[in-house]
């Protein structure tokens, strides 16, 4: 049953490709292989059981290729295995510091993924009206020659500046990093960082002067106690971390989970605290004031690398437990106890300081509490506290200055120095997302936020904003108010898809590129800021299928089209990556032999800095700020203090997401085998709720937010294990787009819940958890 | 040489890993899964207690499911209960007797996990156990799963007092040894099902004749049919041959004719 498409969405609806196919022909750019081993994968046996047939790896000789995952974005080394040219199997790189040998489900569905049925096989020309889904497939030549013809009359109407570049999944350094630089736009962004990491990663510049980094450097090894602020590890199947999480906790370390839902790690946990949506400031300013006035801090450490405490003492005196508990709905004895837990196991205990952090507005300052105690704690550079991640060191390939310095960020990037001065484009233009207009519009610093990219393309302002190339980000199911992004993509002169799959936003492409995906091809090198920083190598396991191409061969083309030869003067790819790993002494085949990583020395810990009278923290002072002089200067608290945000109205829920251990993201719901195992999500609600309504397990039912938008149908979860003022459900479902064959129409969508987001003044993040919905009868 | 499985369940984090490199490693088809990551909880919220059932086959050693399978098609090996899917013949008997609902029926024939056979016997680990990020499997000989399963509860006694390994004796013995932080009935398992002989007798006498009258014999291989065919011809012969003999004796031609 599909879903019925009422007024509000239609513009949404219509995402069923309508494409007139060519012929295809052996010659042109894209590498090539139509032959029938590369097009579909393993045949379905008839018998589920196989014995005693023998396994598929003893058929023939198994061919071994080296890869860096491409499921999420944090990069488990695997081995991919094919056997008489067909891709078989995936399984951890045990040479690997993130996978060790081990994989979660999304890694172990990468083949599937692969050769899932509905993948884009042909570069496409829009047809029809922008929207209609009406292409025609078109040769590679005629689809790059089109998109730099495009390109170049947007640089000659508006300037570089007016391209907006959006990217996600590891290929995107080659577009939101390395093209945007090379042409000239400082509107480069990913989701993963103003919609995910932003609040966490100016936090930590501002109290630290570094990053976190996309790998959080928790020293989980000799970790005592763990506290989770909302990280629902588990259901957050991040390889590294559930190894890590599971042996620390096995070992003895005490878990403390702060959640209004009862998720994974808090059924776990040795402390679940189930708070109150929205009031975690308030909890972590009582837990400061139990460590402050109980004196339970590190008292040496904080002496040697602190500034602040003074302040920070006076600061929270009126942030009792007592204060904190019925704004919480937690007890005081609760508080209290959980931060003496914590502070009996300093400086091996932490707060995680979380990934997505983007919720109700005032993250950024949320996130200086979390690492305020964290630094009361003593645990930055400490054993089993948190290390310090250092950089790889690796050459690039010579290129000339790049026409803009970007400020794309991202959770696969590199952490790079902030820079004082807004880079500025070649027309002179600085980014328009609305960064340095402090307290009093758009917000104070941090990575291109993608989400405000989209006024501009709409109004116009500051500066116009006229085309669009989208790599991989799937625009209406993580950008809030999807149906703002419809009106800008409405409203630009040009839009590029580059995608593997048909996802509901491919409709409203003028050109479509199709991607290969991490299986198909030789990429840049990973590298991986880490206590052990290491270089992770991806090999092809097969050749491009259908009419495919490489990302980074794809970035090539057309910026050797648009008069940037200079930025792309290698012959091949391997000369590429050869050239790179050249500078350590390296080569691919090396690499290969080597077993696919190369491993180099960090500096992980406070002994390490002090050998070379070095501060770790590059904070203007070079020590922790626990209150901020800069967000001062700014106009914004120096120390957090508690913001209530806005409560639901009557008949109403607030809207709660997270992840799904099998998935990631709107990423992965059509893959075949990973949606065998969860197919849809489910709407968690209260079950003493849901029976007042009327509601059990199995129902039916459409989630409506205040705007009047619908989504769903969606089953009913009706559980003791979320709050009666809350709904809960897996992101990523509810995707309208015909193409997707398994994944159209299924479940209920949180991204188009979302009619409103709370700007964060200071870093930019878009707070997502501020909607509110109810249920409703039908479309 | 007794092979078994460790899963120890105060470490599995419900993560899926296992269902899904077990469905590509053994190129299970859509539909079709051999581990079900199975979600329980008690209480009322905020008093809850809660976890996951990893819920797979249990290789028990005295298997019901191959005491009960009329084919073969089920039957012991090195410890685990393997599953030749060629020689099922779709009874679902297996689906009956199994007292924890593992084999399903799917296109008319048994499937389930038969312990990574053909993959063991290729030299790899089986795939769940590769792949698990808990590190909450393990695949060796019984003996050291079982003193490994002991020594992890040891550990754990102290956070979890209702620790206990569950297999060495529950059902006849299991080749699928648990380290479990509660008891089982807590974690929805089946506390000692009960032991085999219950089982067959129940099958014997209750399920086989109502089976048989619903027409399952023809669902049955033809050599069982066969059998039971050629069988019943004998005995014919054997009667014809008794009355014509006494007919003979008697002289009587006009012999009754015998019903089969």
């Amino acid at each position: 049953m599909l879903l019925s498409i009422t007024d509000e969405r239609s513009d949404m609806a219509r995402v069923k490709l309508d494409i007139t196919r060519r012929q295809f022909l052996m010659t042109g750019l894209a590498g090539t292989s139509l032959a029938g081993a590369a097009v579909m994968g393993s045949a379905q046996p008839a018998l589920a059981s196989s014995y005693p047939d023998p396994a598929w790896f003893t058929k023939g000789e198994v061919v071994s290729t080296y890869n860096y995952c491409d499921m999420c974005p944090w990069k488990c080394g695997v081995i991919v295995k094919s056997v008489n040219g067909q891709v078989i199997k995936i399984d951890g790189n045990p040479a690997d510091p993130k996978s060790r040998g081990m994989l979660c489900a999304r890694g172990q569905g990468g083949v599937s993924f692969m050769n899932d049925p509905d993948r884009l096989r042909s570069p496409m020309i829009r047809t029809g009206e922008r929207g209609e889904g009406k292409f025609k497939e078109v040769t590679w030549e005629e689809a790059l020659d089109y998109t730099a013809e495009k390109l170049l009359e947007i640089k000659d109407k508006y300037g570089q500046e007016s391209l907006a570049i959006f990217g996600h999944t590891t290929g995107d350094t080659w577009w939101a990093e390395y093209f945007a630089q090379a042409w000239g736009t400082p509107n480069a962004a990913k989701p993963s960082t103003s919609i995910c990491l932003s609040p966490r990663e100016e936090a930590s510049q501002l109290t630290f002067g570094i990053p976190v980094g996309g790998h959080e450097p928790m020293d989980w090894d000799e970790m005592q106690c763990i506290t989770l602020i909302g990280s629902h590890i588990g259901e957050d199947s991040r390889n590294t971390v559930m190894q890590d999480f599971v042996s620390a906790q096995s070992r003895g370390a005490k878990v403390i989970v702060v959640d209004p839902r009862f998720s994974t790690a808090g059924a776990r946990a040795d402390h679940w605290l189930p708070i109150k949506p929205g009031t975690d400031t308030a909890l972590l300013l009582a837990w400061i004031n139990v460590i402050v006035t109980e004196e339970r801090y590190d008292t040496a450490y904080l002496d040697e690398w602190a500034n602040g405490l003074e302040e920070l003492t006076a600061h929270v005196a009126e942030f009792t437990p007592e204060w904190a508990a019925p704004i919480t709905d937690l007890t005081a004895d609760q508080i209290r106890e959980t931060a003496r837990v914590m502070s009996e196991r300093l400086p091996q205990a932490v707060i995680m300081p979380g990934r997505h952090t983007t919720w109700y507005g005032n993250d950024t300052q949320r996130m200086r509490a979390v690492f305020i105690i964290n630094s009361l704690l003593g645990v930055y550079g400490r054993h089993g506290g948190m290390y310090f991640n250092k950089g790889v060191f690796l050459e690039d390939y010579p290129h000339p200055p790049f026409a803009v310095t970007g400020t794309a960020g991202g959770c696969s990037a590199e952490p790079g120095e902030e820079s004082a001065e807004l880079p500025l484009g070649p027309t002179g233009k600085a980014r328009a997302d609305g960064v340095r207009q402090g307290i009093d519009g758009g917000f104070l610093r941090g990575a291109t936020a993608i989400q405000e990219l989209i006024d501009p393309m709409i109004t116009g302002e500051p500066y116009r904003i006229a085309g669009l190339i989208n790599y991989g980000v799937n625009l209406m199911n993580s950008i809030p108010m999807p149906e703002r992004t419809i009106e800008a993509l409405k409203q630009l002169d040009f839009v590029l898809a580059i995608d593997i799959l048909p996802q509901e936003h491919v409709a409203w492409a003028d050109v479509v590129f199709p991607d290969t995906t991490y299986l198909e091809r030789y990429d840049d090198l990973s590298t991986i800021a880490h206590k052990t920083p290491f270089i992770q190598l991806r090999e092809p396991a097969v050749a491009p299928m259908y009419d495919t191409m490489p990302s980074w061969q794809m970035s090539r083309e057309l910026g050797m089209r648009v008069g940037l030869e200079a930025f792309y003067k290698w012959e091949t790819i391997e000369e590429y990556l050869d050239t790179r790993l050249r500078s350590v002494g390296s080569s691919i085949e090396k690499m290969h032999d080597d077993g696919g990583v190369i491993i180099q020395k960090g500096k992980p810990y406070l002994e390490d800095f002090i050998a070379d009278d070095e501060s770790p923290f590059h904070t203007p002072s070079g020590k922790i700020e626990l209150a901020s002089a800069e967000l001062e200067e700014a106009g914004f608290d120096a120390i957090p203090v508690y913001e209530p945000t806005d409560e639901p109205p009557a008949g109403y829920y607030r809207l709660l997401y997270g992840r799904a251990p099998a998935h990631t993201f709107a990423r992965t719901q059509n893959t075949p085998v990973l949606a065998d195992v969860y197919p849809e999500n489910e709407l968690w609600i209260n079950e003493d709720e849901a029976t007042a309504l009327g509601y059990s397990n199995g129902d039916r039912v459409w989630v409506e937010n205040e705007a009047g938008t619908k989504t769903g149908p969606v089953l009913v979860k009706a559980t003791q294990r979320i709050r009666k003022d809350a709904v809960y459900m897996t992101h990523g479902y509810g995707q309208v787009a015909e193409g997707l064959t398994i994944s159209n129409g299924k479940g209920a969508s949180d991204t188009k819940m979302m009619s409103r987001y709370a700007l964060d003044p200071i870093s930019g993040g878009a707070g997502l958890r501020v909607n509110f919905v109810r249920i409703a009868e039908g479309a | 040489m007794e092979y078994a499985f460790l899963l120890d369940m105060s470490r599995c984090i419900g993560c899926e890993a296992c269902v899904v490199a077990c469905k590509t490693g053994n190129e299970l088809p859509i539909g079709t899964q051999y581990i079900d990551l199975i979600e329980h909880t008690s209480g009322t919220y905020p008093d809850l207690q809660g976890g996951f059932q990893n819920h797979r086959c249990y290789h028990c050693i005295d298997a019901s499911c191959v005491a009960v399978c009329p084919t073969g098609a089920l039957f012991k090996e090195d410890g685990l209960t393997r599953l030749n899917s060629s020689a099922c013949s779709g009874c679902g008997y297996c689906v009956q007797s199994c007292p924890y609902g593992i084999p399903k029926m799917e296109n008319g024939r048994a499937t389930k996990c038969d312990g990574c056979a053909s993959t063991v016997a290729g030299g790899e680990l089986p795939w769940c156990v590769q792949t698990c990020p808990a590190q909450a499997l393990k695949y060796d000989q019984r003996d050291l799963i079982l003193a490994e399963a002991h020594e992890r509860v040891a550990a754990i006694k102290g956070r979890y007092p209702n620790a206990q390994v569950y297999g060495e004796t529950q059902a006849g013995g299991l080749g699928l040894i648990l380290v479990l932080p509660d008891d089982p009935e807590k974690l929805d398992i089946p506390a000692d099902p009960p032991p085999v002989p219950v089982v067959t007798d129940v099958w014997k006498n209750v399920v086989q004749p109502v089976s048989m009258g619903a027409t399952a014999l023809a669902a049955i291989g033809a050599g069982v049919l066969g059998i039971i065919a050629r069988r019943n011809h004998m005995a014919e012969l054997r009667d014809i041959e008794e009355k014509e003999l006494a007919g003979a004796i008697a002289g009587d031609s006009d012999a009754e004719e015998v019903q089969p």
